[in-house]
């Protein structure tokens, strides 16, 4: 795919590539903090049986299920003023699909758990109810992964920030703003 | 250069540097005051969530617990607050090492106190 023709000027396209990266990064923090807390909540229930839903790491735990979702979703907002980011047929970025679908499968499996915990009072790691919280996950940093890849990369492209040494690193920048980081036909 | 609706000389295609001005709104360099108290207000939040756990559940929080997830979260947010300004303003003449290094001594400080005086 040749490159995307520059619909808006360069000055603009950096500064809103940027802001899209201030939130991208305040969402990477939140990220960093859940992950804290996975031991947190994990040594929570290695010590206690379940006796509330309500502790303070399920609170930190669940918060970040509204974050990150919102936090998303003002990127897809914001999202609509770069061209060269949007996805297939002026549609949403392929990434960010990936993201809003991975959490709102998290969305549903939150009911889908207080209902097992209704009858179930333990908190083991490998039950059903938890599997799809990590599968959401796992689909939403994919997607994550790829649009943030595909904004460094357009980043680098117009010279704001500094191309990657390592070949394949820059095979994988020149891969996503080609939209073929993940697949080579879809965008 | 074809500019959005609303932006250019009325139909003559050229653009402007009052328009470029115009499309891009608050320069991501200048949002240095915009992103410190952020994570002002991102710390505070994070002492009130780890002081409500360990004040009034302490049965599932001890303090102890509650003030190293505190000092942890602190350091996350601190690299967060110091990437945020540091990738905004680069490539331009901006410089506020100054605001970013008083912001990051004072909440160190700022724990230190508290993970030593505040707890049940």
């Amino acid at each position: 795919m040749a490159q995307m023709p520059a619909l808006i000027p360069k000055e603009v396209e950096i500064q809103r590539l940027k802001k899209i990266w201030l939130i991208v990064i305040a969402m990477g923090s939140t990220a960093a903090s859940v992950e804290v807390d996975n031991f947190v909540d994990g040594s929570l229930h290695q010590t206690s049986i379940r006796d509330s839903a309500f502790t303070p790491a399920h609170w930190w735990l669940y918060s970040h299920f509204i974050t990150l979702p919102l936090g998303w979703g003002a990127a897809a907002i914001y999202d609509r003023k770069i061209p060269v980011l949007r996805g297939p047929n002026n549609s949403m970025n392929t990434g960010l699909k990936m993201t809003i679908l991975g959490y709102l499968a998290t969305m549903f499996t939150i009911g889908v758990n207080e209902m097992w915990h209704f009858w179930f009072v333990e908190e083991i790691f490998a039950v059903p109810n938890h599997w799809m919280f990590n599968m959401g996950v796992v689909v939403a940093f994919m997607g994550a992964l790829a649009y943030v890849v595909r904004v460094y990369a357009r980043l680098v492209e117009l010279g704001a920030e500094t191309p990657g040494e390592n070949p394949y690193v820059a095979e994988m920048y020149k891969m996503a703003l080609e939209g073929k980081l993940y697949s080579r036909a879809i965008p | 250069m074809t500019l959005p609706k609303g932006f250019g000389s009325g139909g003559g295609g050229g653009s402007s540097s009052a328009d470029v001005e115009r499309m891009i709104g608050r320069r991501v360099e200048n949002m240095t005051g915009m992103i410190t108290i952020s994570f002002w207000a991102a710390w505070l939040a994070t002492f009130g969530g780890t002081a409500a756990g360990y004040f009034y559940y302490p049965w599932a929080y001890p303090t102890q617990s509650g003030h190293f997830a505190f000092i942890v979260l602190t350091i996350i947010e601190a690299i967060g607050y110091l990437f945020c300004v540091k990738v905004m303003e680069e490539g331009s003449n901006k410089n506020s090492n100054g605001i970013v290094a008083g912001s990051i001594a004072a909440v160190t400080i700022g724990t230190i106190l508290i993970v030593s005086f505040v707890g049940k």
